[in-house]
C-alpha cells in the first residue's frame, strides 16, 4: 500500500525541475519567437526563418529533445535541465513567433502610419508603440502556450529528467500502483496551470487601459 | 503673412491600386494659411490624395512640392490606446528632444486647454467620446508644429453639434497659428462652414482638381 503523503512529498521534488525547465524554455521561446516574428517581416530573412519555423513545428518535440541531448555530445555535453530548456524553448519559439505574427497583423495599419506621420524612429515605434499593444493582444495566447509548455516538459523524463511525471512513474513502478502517484502528479500539474492562468488574468486586467 | 504664397503644389499626380486608377493627373495649388476642402463621394480618392501628400502612399507619377512640414489627422484618430492622452501628445516630441520633456508637457497642456480637454490629460483614449478623441488627435498633430494640417474625414462618426465644434476649432486654429488646413470630407455642409475654397473630386476615370 502506498503512503499517499510520502508519495506526494517525493513527487513534489519534481516540481522544481518542471518549473525550471518550463520557465527557462518560455523565456527562450519568447525571445526567439519575437526575433523570428520580426525577421519574418524582413524580406531577406523571411525564407530562412519560415524554413526554421516549419522544421520546428513539423517534427516532434521528443525528437528535438533527443537530438539536442544525445546527438550533440560531440560538440558539448549538456545537462538534462539545459538540454530540456533549449529543446522546449526552441520548439516553443516556433509557436510563439506565430503568436507574435498574428498579434502584429491584428494591429491596425494606422498605428504604424500614425508613428510614421509623427516621425517616430522605427526602434521606438516597435518598442513603445507596437510591442506593448501586440503583447496585450497576444497575452491570452501566450498564457495558453506557457500552459502547454509546462505540460509538455513531462517528456524530459525520456532523457532522465526527474520532473513531476518521472518521479510519479518512479514511485508507481516501485509499488506496482500506478493510479495514486499519477493522480498526485495530475493534481500538481493542475495546480501549477491554474496558478499560471490566474497570474495571466491579473496581468490582463491590469492592462485594460481604462 | 500673405495668403497667396503657395505652400503645397501637386503636379499631374497619378496613383493606382492594382491597376485601378484612383488619382489621375491631379493638379492642385494650396495657398499658405488657407483652409481648403476636398469633397467627393466615397472611393473618389480624397483620402488617397491626402495620404499621398503625407507620404503614406507612393505616387505612380507626377510631383508633390511641399514647402513645410505636414501633420495628419486620421479618420479613425489612430491614437495610441496604451498611452494616456498626455503621453500620446508628448511621446513623439520627447523622442526628438528628450531634454525638453517639461517644455513639451507644458505645450501639450496648453493645447489641451485650448481644445477644452485638459481634464482628460491622464485618461486613456478608449475612455473618451468620439469628439474628445478627435480633439486629442488634433492636439497630437499640432504638437508637431505642422505648416500644413491634413484632415481625413474629421467629422465622420460625429454628431452635428460635435461636427460644428470641430469646424469652429479648426477655424480658430487656422486664425491663431496660421496653419494651412486641407480637409477631405464627404460632408459638403461642414466644408462650407469652414473652407475658403472647396474642390470637388469625382469618381473614376478623371479625378482632376484645379
Amino acid at each position: 500500500m502506498i503512503d499517499i503523503l510520502q508519495s506526494a512529498r517525493f513527487i513534489a521534488t519534481g516540481i522544481s525541475v518542471t518549473l525550471e525547465v518550463s520557465a527557462g524554455a518560455f523565456l527562450i521561446g519568447i525571445t526567439f519567437g519575437s526575433i523570428f516574428a520580426i525577421a519574418r517581416r524582413i524580406r531577406i530573412c523571411r525564407p530562412i526563418v519560415t524554413f526554421i519555423v516549419s522544421i520546428l513545428r513539423g517534427t516532434p518535440v521528443i525528437l528535438q529533445l533527443s537530438i539536442i541531448y544525445f546527438a550533440t555530445t560531440w560538440i558539448m555535453k549538456l545537462s538534462i535541465i539545459s538540454a530540456g530548456i533549449i529543446a522546449f524553448g526552441i520548439n516553443s519559439s516556433a509557436y510563439v513567433s506565430e503568436i507574435f505574427r498574428s498579434g502584429i497583423e491584428s494591429l491596425p495599419r494606422g498605428q504604424f502610419e500614425a508613428s510614421q506621420t509623427l516621425e517616430i524612429p522605427k526602434f521606438h515605434m516597435w518598442k513603445k508603440i507596437i510591442f506593448p499593444q501586440v503583447f496585450h493582444n497576444m497575452l491570452p495566447a501566450l498564457i495558453n502556450e506557457s500552459i502547454s509548455l509546462l505540460k509538455e516538459t513531462a517528456i524530459i523524463g525520456i532523457i532522465g529528467g526527474m520532473d513531476i511525471t518521472r518521479t510519479a512513474q518512479a514511485i508507481a513502478s516501485e509499488h506496482y500502483d500506478y493510479f495514486t502517484p499519477l493522480c498526485i502528479a495530475g493534481v500538481y500539474y493542475y495546480c501549477l496551470t491554474t496558478i499560471i492562468e490566474l497570474i495571466g488574468r491579473k496581468i490582463e486586467q491590469r492592462r485594460l487601459y481604462t | 503673412m500673405s495668403k497667396d504664397v503657395c505652400i503645397l503644389k501637386l503636379i499631374d499626380v497619378c496613383k493606382s491600386f492594382h491597376n485601378v486608377k484612383v488619382l489621375d493627373g491631379i493638379n492642385l495649388e494650396i495657398s499658405k494659411g488657407s483652409i481648403t476642402g476636398i469633397v467627393g463621394p466615397s472611393g473618389g480618392g480624397k483620402s488617397t490624395l491626402l495620404r499621398c501628400i503625407q507620404g503614406l502612399e507612393t505616387i505612380d507619377s507626377g510631383k508633390i512640392e511641399k514647402n513645410g512640414r505636414t501633420g495628419f489627422m486620421f479618420q479613425d484618430f489612430q491614437l495610441f490606446p496604451h498611452m494616456t492622452v498626455l503621453d500620446n501628445l508628448i511621446f513623439a516630441p520627447c523622442i526628438k528632444n528628450k531634454s525638453q520633456r517639461e517644455q513639451h508637457i507644458q505645450n501639450a497642456m496648453q493645447i489641451l486647454q485650448e481644445l477644452g480637454i485638459e481634464k482628460k490629460s491622464h485618461s486613456y483614449p478608449n475612455t473618451l467620446s468620439g469628439g474628445q478623441k478627435q480633439r486629442v488627435a488634433l492636439a497630437r498633430s499640432l504638437m508637431m508644429n505642422p505648416d500644413i494640417l491634413l484632415c481625413d474625414e474629421p467629422t465622420s462618426g460625429l454628431d452635428q453639434s460635435t461636427s460644428d465644434e470641430v469646424a469652429s476649432l479648426l477655424k480658430s486654429i487656422n486664425n491663431d497659428t496660421g496653419v494651412t488646413i486641407l480637409i477631405a470630407s464627404h460632408d459638403l455642409d461642414f466644408l462650407k462652414q469652414i473652407s475658403q475654397r472647396i474642390i470637388p473630386m469625382t469618381l473614376v476615370e478623371n479625378n482632376s482638381c484645379h
